[in-house]
């Protein structure tokens, strides 16, 4: 009886050691699995943001050097057209106009070279890293106005942090997509853009007044790019909303926590450029 | 029953006791808040040990001691509890077990299972319940946010699995002793099994305290 009693203690000792033993073991492989899981998300997250970086850095570029093509060939050229008439003229006409044209033909290589200057600077879309995305923005919303296309406001509030060099380079592309749609769609008077920073909070508006649209997954799908607008701001850890009607403007906002740590936003390159 | 030998293992266990009170006196500083309360709950478990042989041998029992380890050990694991999880409904639920198991240990020792003659199994069955229970959900936080550090080298997985261990075998223990407490003969194979698992949850409590590292334990692998 005895020995049956020490059996049952030993067997059901031995069992429940078992279980709890094969459960610890379970939870062990399980857990290695999910950091395997997590770590190769993780690089695959690092691999597509790189990968968007990139394409967002090729873009800007070819955005930047139809820019200048259309500058060189609407501006520059012809100011330097009329340089030369001038100075072609002058042989012909007499001393006092020749000082008239050579003034004039003076202060429009002045301007050729201002302009050239201007051109030189948005040349690289590295600039964005020196001079910080409000003042690449400021820019950008100088040459909307002198087009004359469109009234471009900026509005600036709180005070300006520094968000990441990667972050700021892909607001500023999100930023040139929708001046390109609001140029190229909405026949807009006005453009607003407003950047709000708060302690844990960024916010980037873009209003027009233009014709609008109906903002669902078919707009998302076609050349537009917003789509690509949407997916860009969730790599930097951002949330992207539009709101548009169909003659009553469009309004993007983006919101984004400045001081949430994204692993494949910060590492390798410096997050900030002061 | 074999006196040298109950005298040898009582007494390593309070070496053993004393080691994982010793770990996490050093470690204190470096160990994160959850650990700090167990490095506490590891000194409270020595302190108690003490006193239960000088209680054994002055009154020859040790039932009383029982009454106020069962919600003391309680009482300090359900705080490690406390500061290991993020989610506040389980902090919540932690609290408020602690608020009812405190003051029905008070009334169990004193009507229900009198303090001097009789084990606070009505208090070790709930509480050992909700410390499975809390091991578990604890296992599923960790399988939700896992840290890049290897899990061998995390104190929370040391901790949580002496507890899940020492919770569900105690339950048996309890079990067996309650059937074999007549039989003498028997009840030291109960006794036997009983130390067994206070040593492997020591030796698992130790390494708890000796790998957790408060400047680690937060690199999460998202």
């Amino acid at each position: 009886m005895r020995f049956e009693d020490i059996e049952i203690i030993l067997l059901s000792t031995a069992v429940l050691f078992t279980v709890v033993t094969g459960f610890i073991i379970y939870f062990v492989i399980l857990y290695r699995n999910k950091q395997i899981k997590h770590k190769q998300e993780q690089q695959q997250l690092q691999a597509s943001f790189r990968q968007e970086l990139l394409k967002a850095k090729i873009e800007m570029q070819e955005q930047t050097l139809t820019h200048v093509s259309r500058e060189i060939h609407d501006n520059i050229t012809q100011v330097l057209s009329f340089v030369k008439l001038d100075l072609a003229m002058i042989n012909t006409i007499d001393e006092a106009q020749k000082l008239v044209k050579i003034n004039e033909s003076r202060e429009l290589v002045a301007q050729a070279i201002s302009d050239l200057r201007d051109l030189s600077k948005s040349l690289s879309f590295e600039h964005i890293t020196r001079i910080g995305l409000v003042k690449t923005i400021e820019i950008e919303v100088a040459r909307l106005n002198k087009s004359g296309i469109v009234k471009a406001e900026l509005a600036v509030t709180g005070e300006v942090i520094p968000l990441g060099e990667q972050r700021e380079l892909v607001l500023f592309r999100i930023f040139q997509e929708s001046v390109n749609n609001m140029l190229k769609y909405a026949s807009a008077k006005h453009f607003s853009i407003g950047l709000r920073y708060y302690p844990e909070l960024f916010n980037l508006t873009l209003d027009d007044d233009g014709d609008g649209f109906v903002p669902d997954q078919e707009n998302k799908g076609d050349g537009s790019g917003l789509k690509n607008m949407e997916n860009r701001a969730s790599l930097i850890g951002a949330i992207f909303k539009i709101d548009s009607q169909p003659g009553k403007g469009c309004n993007i906002k983006i919101t984004l926590n400045p001081l949430e740590q994204r692993l494949y936003t910060d590492e390798e390159l410096p997050n900030s450029f002061g | 029953m074999n006196h040298t030998a109950i005298f040898i293992i009582t007494y390593l266990c309070d070496i053993l006791l004393f080691a994982v009170a010793l770990i996490g006196v050093l470690r204190y500083k470096r160990l994160e808040p959850a650990f700090k309360v167990l490095a506490t709950a590891a000194v409270a478990s020595l302190s108690l040990n003490i006193i239960e042989n000088i209680y054994i041998a002055v009154y020859k029992s040790n039932a009383p001691i029982y009454h106020i380890r069962a919600i003391v050990e309680y009482i300090f694991y359900a705080l490690t509890y406390y500061y290991l999880f993020t989610n506040r409904r389980l902090k919540t639920i932690i609290l408020v077990s602690i608020a009812v198991l405190t003051p029905f240990s008070i009334i169990n020792a004193l009507y229900l299972q009198p303090y001097h003659n009789t084990f606070p199994t009505y208090v070790n069955v709930p509480t050992l319940a909700l410390l499975v229970i809390f091991a578990l959900m604890l296992f599923k936080q960790m399988l939700l946010s896992p840290l890049k550090t290897p899990l061998m080298k995390q104190g929370t997985f040391w901790f949580n699995t002496g507890i899940i261990f020492y919770s569900t075998t105690m339950f048996l223990v309890i079990g067996l002793s309650n059937v074999y407490k007549s039989d003498l003969s028997l009840y030291i194979v109960v006794f036997y099994l009983w130390y067994s698992i206070v040593y492997i949850f020591a030796i698992l409590v130790g390494i708890a305290l000796f790998t957790d590292n408060r400047k680690i334990d937060n690199n999460h692998a998202v």
